[in-house]
């Protein structure tokens, strides 16, 4: 048995590797993406150069570049506000949806009940909805919060409930046998099941609360980035109008990847536990 | 036996009439499945018991119903008729206290070994400090010390077994169920889980009913193996093991072993020749 032993060690420790190895790694991982952005930017500059296209028109990626440089103060300001009405809006839509999700994983008659209106929720069109949102709660952080947590409370609650149902008869039948009742089921063994469906369903949450959060900006506002593009666009400020859908993607990637990473906190086996299954398979 | 096994025992001199070291009893019980809307008989008229304290081993042709059978023992499904008897008590919720292991080991990926071996004491409501100082007892015995920490997809196949193993035994319920634990076991492995099987179970004294394919394991781990028509399944006969306890693996080279087994062979190729029949 000792050498099994050894060997599942040396298996357990593979995966702590150092930090230069990590770096190697993000490396290679994002270089491609890296250079598919380089060539990108500098085909954009040459055609803005070599067909003198008007700033105004299209800036070219230096244009933008400057106006990042030169506004960062106005352009950082307004970024808060709309990484703020990002995280408040998404942080609703995520302990509103994980409760929804609970609720409908509990109750046959409650999924009935309520499910048929989260999907209408979906169907309504956020664009004619903001507007209104303006007129019942006022200007200010609240209707772009709703917004944000409209738009993104969605695939949280539907990626939750596919998980919550997901769940391995077998193990279901081993809680029953071992004399668990129908709570000890669901908090034991389908919530656990069901927090990698809900990572999913967070990532896509947060990619799209961002253009929610612009929406709500461009229906009425008075700071943020998406108010700084509507208001920028008419004064023929375009390479303003681009700086600030840089930050957007930028913004969007980092707040993606920031859920990579509490995932990887919050679910350790998960990443391990799949990778061995794909491994084996 | 003198009733029928569809009497449902209300009768006050009903339980009289059953051995009282019985600690299973299943008396003509019958289970009909549905495939295409057509009736499809998978169990019938199954009758036989398991004293308290013995091993007892079910072999017989694939698809010949033994699985449903174990679901209908450990409360999971219902016969179509008959009766499932839990020492001498056929009302008793057998959900619980029947444990039950399966060819899976149903490892929760997102509990530590020790986690998911106390599992079964803490759905009794045993504190997780006193669970596991019972689990850290065996730690030793299941090869598991020094793992109590790690996580399932970090043990190799035997290991995860004995953890499996290791979570059946800590919920020390009345009778322990075994759907072919060791299945997915290499050869290897499967001889020296055999020799600790019989070790551990010699210490224990547990009801156990085992269902396998493997007729060598059978005899050396039971006190008596019955073996299962081809489907309808029903018991079609049982073979007393009288070989010495403890027992080792130098058995398996004596006439009496030789014997038997060519015996229970011969019973089970004549199932899987009627089974092939269309």
């Amino acid at each position: 048995m000792s050498a099994e032993v050894q060997q599942t060690r040396r298996a357990g420790h593979q995966d702590t590797g150092s930090l230069a190895g990590s770096m190697d790694r993000a490396i290679r991982q994002w270089l491609p993406s890296l250079l598919i952005v380089v060539a990108i930017l500098v085909a954009w500059e040459m055609y803005v150069r070599v067909f003198d296209v008007q700033t105004w028109l299209l800036p070219a990626p230096s244009d933008i570049g400057t106006a990042l440089y030169n506004d960062a103060g106005l352009l950082w300001r307004h970024t808060r506000v709309t990484l703020s009405e990002i995280i408040v809006g998404f942080g609703l839509a995520l302990a509103s949806g994980v409760l929804l999700a609970t609720a409908i994983g509990l109750s046959r008659t409650l999924e009935r009940a309520i499910y048929p209106f989260v999907i209408a929720s979906q169907t309504i069109p956020i664009i004619v909805i903001a507007p209104m949102l303006l007129i019942w709660v006022g200007y200010g952080l609240a209707p772009k919060v709703i917004v944000v947590a409209l738009i993104s409370f969605f695939p949280i609650v539907v990626n939750m409930v596919d998980g919550l149902k997901s769940v391995d008869r077998d193990m279901v039948n081993l809680m029953r046998t071992l004399g668990a009742n129908r709570l000890q089921v669901f908090f034991k063994v389908q919530v656990p099941t069901s927090l990698p469906y809900l990572f999913s369903g967070m990532r896509v949450a947060i990619a799209v609360s961002v253009i929610g959060a612009v929406i709500g900006e461009w229906v009425g506002s008075s700071e943020g980035l998406g108010y700084l593009m509507i208001r920028s666009k008419p004064q023929f400020l375009t390479e303003r109008v681009f700086a600030a859908i840089a930050i957007l993607s930028v913004m969007g990637v980092g707040l993606f990847a920031s859920i990579g990473i509490i995932e990887r906190f919050a679910i350790p086996w998960w990443r391990a536990a799949r990778g061995q299954q794909t491994s084996e398979n | 036996m003198l009733t029928s096994g569809k009497t449902d025992g209300s009768s006050p001199g009903a339980q009289t009439l059953q051995p009282a070291d019985y600690a299973i009893e299943v008396q003509l019980l019958s289970r009909e499945m549905e495939r295409d809307s057509q009736p499809l008989p998978v169990l019938r008229d199954v009758h036989f018991h398991v004293e308290e304290g013995e091993f007892v081993s079910i072999i017989g042709p694939s698809g010949c119903g033994k699985s449903t059978l174990l679901n209908i023992i450990a409360g999971l499904d219902s016969p179509t008729s008959g009766t499932v008897t839990l020492h001498g008590s056929q009302d008793r919720q057998r959900l619980g206290s029947v444990g039950y292991m399966q060819q899976k080991d149903l490892l929760m990926p997102w509990r530590s070994v020790m986690d998911n071996a106390i599992l079964g004491l803490e759905l009794q409501g045993v504190s997780r400090r006193d669970a596991s100082d019972r689990a850290r007892q065996h730690l030793g015995r299941f090869g598991l010390e020094g793992f109590e920490n790690a996580y399932p997809h970090e043990l190799s196949g035997g290991m995860r077994q004995r953890a499996a193993f290791l979570r059946t035994v800590l919920a020390d319920q009345e009778v322990f169920l075994l759907d072919e634990p060791f299945g997915a076991l290499d050869a290897l492995n499967r001889t020296q889980i055999h020799q600790w099987v019989t070790g551990l179970w010699e210490s224990m004294r547990k009801t156990i009913i085992l269902v396998t394919h493997d007729v060598d394991e059978a005899i050396l781990l039971s006190d008596r193996v019955y073996v299962m028509t081809a489907r309808p399944g029903t018991m079609k006969m049982v073979q007393r093991v009288d070989l010495p306890r403890p027992r080792s693996m130098d058995v398996i080279s004596t006439a009496e072993f030789m014997a038997m087994k060519s015996t229970l062979l011969t019973s089970i190729r004549e199932e899987a020749t009627e089974g092939s029949l269309p």
